[in-house]
């Protein structure tokens, strides 16, 4: 079932490559040292681009469109009986609501990505050990690939691609930046999200402190030394501003 | 992943009525089920999960007439950073700290900690590729293969997968019971894994609360685990002990199917001063009827270690 989890089945046309080449996603990587759009107004733009409610409700087993949920309903009920059929469900990503149709095994990280076109959130293990996929959830950063989708209705979820579009955080990118803390950046917006998470508890982490709350993020290309020095400058930036 | 329907739970009742209907499970955290479920390595996949976080007043850190209760789906987080249980219970604030990652920290429950599957990497292969003893099969893979992380105690039922839970042997040391739908339960007679479960629990019992009785006035305990890398990775060998103001107690976890517990040890530490060469003794003690694997044979000098310096550390804690 392995190609089930990268199946692109995403309804509003928003596919990775046509979403990436129109509005562009905020990646805390490579691409913001490389000096392209500023991440806050990629991020905003990413966010806007989305609608947030379903004008179309496509059938996720043979793709079929409907023009409403009760139609797709009766679609699935006599089509494909003994399929779990899909539901709605109304996510609140960095801080608006999304009305999103998914099948209740899929996850946030899947979601996120292939529902939304948020693409901040990468999955790499897929299993809970790295942290690729870190995302917050009401305060805590928790495992996208690791949280069922329909069990976040009613919570306040936040990406990299929020924390890249909020002034507040443009220091903590910054940061980043200016420190590289990153090589291929995969596994960047994981920590980025982890790290911003640490500020909010303990506004002026000491390096000990930083590799703890990064204790749940690998990165491949070894990054690690230049995360606590990034987090620990802008906390400074951070304090100052505020 | 297969997929499957899925209900979130009011209350416990809710849950069990749901849980009773065909192929259904319960998750909590999800931490350990939703990988298990994407690797499908199990001959039968669950066709309904059932979402015990959204129970109202499962999720709670109090102490009521000298009993410490902990909700069953509160996370391990929580308990780690719970001043309470840091300064009374030490070792199970010290365990739930020492758990994974901050992250599963954030989304594990301490009941799923307890009810987390084994880990054997031929259970654990991904779409049932070994059907071993476990899945009602006919071999430990284990036995034969690598097993440098398996049994140093023996096999039950002819597995030597090992039971990882960090909580655990924090949980029997300090003498807790486990609260579910029907009964109360010793943490010390929870396991069992001639069920599939690896735990006493039957079809339908849900843990509701985990109750641990104040240590008398004096006692210690403290946690140790060891493992490759400080954080992620699950324990090669964990200890947990309770000395002082009675009996004293000592539990570890990676070495055996289930939590063992060091009654040997116990008995020599009983009544002693903790020093040195008495805790040394008692380590000593713990491993008596140990019967390692030649691939686990390293873990011996790690247990004995263990369990020597948690009786040291309650001295300084
Ligand atoms: C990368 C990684 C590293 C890990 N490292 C460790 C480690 O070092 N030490 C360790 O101890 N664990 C470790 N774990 C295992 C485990 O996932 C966590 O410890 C966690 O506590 C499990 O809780 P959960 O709420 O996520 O359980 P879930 O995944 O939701 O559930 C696990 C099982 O318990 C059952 N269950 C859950 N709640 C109840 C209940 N109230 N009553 C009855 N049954 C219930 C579920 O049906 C399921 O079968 C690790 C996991 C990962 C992914
Ligand atoms: S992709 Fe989620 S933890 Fe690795
Ligand atoms: S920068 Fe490449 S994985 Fe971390």
């Amino acid at each position: 079932m392995a190609n089930e989890e990268t199946v692109n089945n995403e309804g509003y046309g928003l596919n990775r490559r046509n979403f990436l080449k129109n509005a562009g996603v905020a990646v805390a990587g490579g691409a913001l040292a490389a000096g392209l759009t500023p991440p806050a107004e990629r991020a905003l733009a990413a966010e806007s681009a989305i609608p947030s409610a379903l004008t179309s409700f496509r059938c996720p087993i043979c793709a079929k469109d409907f023009d409403t949920f009760a139609a797709l309903k009766n679609h699935s009920a006599s089509e494909h009986p003994g399929r779990v059929p899909p539901v709605t469900t109304t996510l609140n990503v960095n801080g608006k609501d999304y009305e999103v149709l998914i099948e209740p095994h899929w996850t946030l990280q899947r979601v996120l990505q292939f529902r939304l076109g948020l693409t901040g959130a990468k999955q790499m293990c897929g299993r809970g050990v790295c942290g690729s996929c870190t995302v917050i959830i009401d305060g805590r950063a928790v495992l996208s690939c690791t949280t069922l989708a329909v069990e976040c209705e009613g919570k306040a979820i936040e990406t990299v691609e929020g924390i890249a579009a909020n002034p507040k955080w443009k220091a903590l990118i910054n940061s980043y930046c200016k420190w590289d803390a990153m090589q291929c950046g995969y596994c960047t917006p994981g920590f980025v999200v982890s790290a911003k998470v640490l500020l909010e508890k303990n506004p002026n982490p000491t390096e000990d402190q930083c590799r703890e709350a990064l204790a749940g993020n690998i990165c491949c290309c070894g990054t690690y030394p230049r995360h606590p020095t990034a987090i620990m400058e802008a906390a400074k930036a951070i304090n100052a501003s505020t | 992943m297969k997929a499957f329907n899925h209900t979130n739970a009011k209350n416990l009742a809710e849950a069990k009525t749901a849980l009773a209907k065909g192929e259904a499970e319960l998750i909590a955290g999800g931490t350990d089920l939703i990988g298990r479920l994407k690797d499908n390595i199990l001959p039968l996949h669950p066709t309904a999960l059932i979402n015990i976080k959204t129970i109202d007043g499962l999720d709670y850190i109090k102490e009521e007439a000298g009993v410490l209760k902990i909700g069953a789906t509160t996370r391990l987080a929580d308990i780690a950073a719970n001043s309470v249980i840091s300064q009374k219970y030490t070792a199970l604030a010290q365990a739930a700290g020492r758990v994974a990652t901050p992250h599963v920290r954030d989304m594990g429950t301490i009941g799923g900690n307890l009810a987390q599957l084994h880990r054997c990497w031929y259970f654990r292969k991904p779409e049932n590729r070994f059907p071993c003893v476990r899945k009602n099969g006919t071999t430990c893979y284990a036995m034969t293969g690598d097993n440098r992380y398996h049994s140093i105690f023996g096999a039950v039922n002819r597995c030597i997968a090992v039971n990882i839970s960090d909580t655990a042997p924090a949980l029997i040391a300090l003498n807790a019971k486990i609260l579910t739908t029907s009964r109360t339960i010793d943490a010390d007679s929870f396991f069992d894994v001639k069920n599939p479960g690896n735990t006493v629990l039957a079809a339908g019992e849900i843990i509701k609360e985990i109750q641990i009785p104040a240590p008398p006035a004096g006692a210690r305990s403290a946690f140790l685990k060891f493992a490759i890398r400080k954080s992620i990775d699950f324990p090669i060998v964990n200890c947990a002990v309770l000395v002082g103001g009675g009996p004293a107690r000592i539990a570890l976890n990676a070495v055996a199917p289930k939590p063992y517990r060091a009654t040997k040890a116990e008995a020599v530490i009983a009544g002693k001063p903790i020093n040195d060469a008495n805790a040394e003794a008692a380590a000593a003690a713990a491993l008596e009827d140990a019967k390692p694997l030649t691939a686990t044979r390293y873990k011996l000098q790690i247990a004995r270690t263990l369990v020597k310096r948690a009786l040291l550390r309650t001295r300084t804690l």
